[in-house]
């Protein structure tokens, strides 16, 4: 059953053309592929951006808000989706969002174009590719048992045994090996994101506080007191005074 | 070990702090009826977490009324009413504290250890039986802990690898019948299992240091017995990032639950509680784990 487009979006229904943009924004951001690349979820949370690229789409498409959901929704969308799914390719949304899974798909493409051409797993051994299909679709105990066969141990390797490490949850071991990797080979576009990303993903966090905080880092009582005396003696130093009475 | 996960306490709205409590007053008096007064001593915050959090997975209404209990009998307090999932999160409870205990015991022969198993073995039986799954795979995991702690693993991953476990089978309720939803709560179990036995490690390094116990962060770092103070300094950026990063997990495993009931006092936790908890402990302001009463 297809979900209503404003509760999976999180918003009022008749919600104006911006608020439905904000809204979108900044669930993309949360669910953004990106940040579940070496997460056992990230099909879940494909799953996710794809429902709000659909619901996004539906919404943009009758004109900021205008749409009303209906009970009978369901069928009317079954229906009208089939012949605007042909034509959402070319759809004025999907070229202009950033966000989108199709921009996504498309980047990622062209980005292991890119380590394939200049900094080549292309020459990557039979087993170096098997390890990483293994990694890529979750299989970790079989991409593990691969990598315990080879004998190399080359800059892939420790890349893609920090990759599984991640997978499993060991993160000291991930980061330890993908370091590894990076200082192997300096020049590898791949390894270098790898490692800025896991980085990245913790100051993210720290940063990303839901609350300001502001209470942890406020001045106490005794600080308050300690800049103002000090404030008074440095202006008493200077010849002027800041507080009469001392 | 336990009791790490704990909401930021002045940054709730006073109804979810009350929410929050009627969680933990429900859990205790759950224990109460199901297992007698004295097991009640054990509850802990993390149980309560897991109550609120699989409540609101689990959706449905949720009814509470004031009541009074022995340990507050004069002033009547909200306590949520008993269901299922707080039910369950009392069990787990139960067992997760009966093992503990029994570990101090063999570990330290610490007096405790002993009367506290020995005053929670009824109790204990009625809870394996309730859930002999998950008791094995408890059971399991310790023994594979054990055996780590005896052969001095040196690596920090590998040690909270069982402990890990532990939170995620605890985690993944057999009462949420959506598999995925399950999966995710796993998750989420493990990268909280995870950040609360490096955190515990590390709020224990002088004791263990001192007394030349088992300490995953002493051993992979290689302590030598000179200055504490000094090989804090040094490894507390790699211990910080591991502690993170397996935050920064566990709440993308909580972005994916989506959960609107309670998300008040879900996303204080996971944004706020534990960030400030991990940064009192690397600080050292949280000597021994002094307990924040509630």
């Amino acid at each position: 059953m297809k979900k209503n487009p404003y509760k999976v979006l999180g918003i009022k229904e008749g919600a104006s053309y911006d608020e439905i943009k904000r809204a979108y924004r900044e669930l993309a951001k949360k669910y953004h592929p990106d940040r579940y690349r070496d997460n056992p979820l990230s099909d879940l949370a494909d799953e996710k951006m794809r429902e709000i690229n659909e619901a996004y789409d539906t919404l943009m498409k009758n004109a900021g808000g205008a749409y009303q959901y209906q009970e009978s929704y369901d069928q009317t969308y079954e229906n009208s989706s089939a012949s605007q799914s042909q034509r959402s390719t070319g759809s004025q949304y999907q070229s202009q969002s950033t966000y989108s899974s199709q921009y996504q798909s498309q980047q990622q493409n062209q980005n292991q174009n890119r380590y394939q051409s200049q900094y080549g797993y292309a020459d990557e051994s039979e087993l170096e590719r098997q390890a990483r299909m293994y990694v890529n679709s979750g299989n970790l105990n079989e991409a593990q048992k691969i990598l315990d066969r080879m004998h190399t141990r080359n800059a892939n390797w420790y890349y893609l045994q920090g990759l599984v490490f991640l997978r499993r949850g060991w993160y000291d071991r991930g980061y330890t090996n993908i370091q590894k990797a990076a200082n192997m080979d300096p020049t590898n576009y791949e390894y270098r994101t790898a490692l800025n990303n896991l980085k990245q993903q913790s100051t993210g966090y720290r940063q990303n506080n839901y609350y300001r905080n502001t209470y942890h880092n406020n001045p106490d009582m005794c600080q308050i007191c300690g800049t103002l005396w000090c404030m008074d003696s440095c202006c008493e130093c200077a010849g002027g005074d800041l507080i009469s009475c001392c | 070990m336990f009791g790490y996960v704990e909401p930021d306490k002045p940054e709730l709205k006073i109804r979810e702090f009350d929410v929050f409590r009627g969680y933990y007053c429900s859990l205790c008096k759950s224990i109460g009826k199901h297992y007698g007064t004295i097991p009640r001593l054990s509850l802990n915050f993390d149980l309560a977490y897991l109550a609120v959090l699989l409540d609101s997975v689990g959706g449905g209404m949720t009814f509470g009324k004031m009541e009074r209990c022995i340990v507050h009998p004069i002033k009547k307090r909200y306590v949520i009413k008993s269901n299922p999932f707080i039910a369950y999160a009392s069990d787990m409870n139960i067992l997760l504290t009966y093992y503990s205990l029994k570990d101090k015991w063999a570990d330290e022969r610490n007096l405790l250890g002993a009367c506290g198993s020995l005053a929670l073995s009824r109790a204990f039986k009625k809870a394996k039986k309730k859930h002999p799954d998950k008791a094995a795979s408890i059971e399991g995991s310790l023994k594979e802990l054990n055996r780590l702690e005896k052969e001095n693993c040196n690596s920090i991953d590998e040690a909270a690898e069982p402990f890990a476990s532990i939170m995620r089978e605890i985690f993944e309720c057999h009462l949420i019948e959506d598999e995925s939803t399950r999966k995710t709560l796993g998750w989420l179990g493990y990268n909280l299992g995870r950040w609360i036995y490096i955190l515990d490690a590390w709020d224990d390094l002088e004791k263990d240091a001192k007394t030349n116990s088992y300490n995953p962060i002493l051993i992979q770092f290689a302590y030598k017995q000179d200055n504490l103070d000094k090989f804090k300094e040094e490894v507390k950026e790699k211990i910080n990032f591991i502690l993170t990063y397996s935050l920064s997990e566990a709440e993308k495993a909580h972005s994916l639950l989506g959960v609107e009931k309670n998300c008040g006092i879900l996303d204080n936790i996971i944004y706020s509680g534990l960030i400030v908890k991990t940064d009192k402990v690397l600080q050292g302001r949280c000597k021994n784990h002094e307990k924040e009463s509630i």
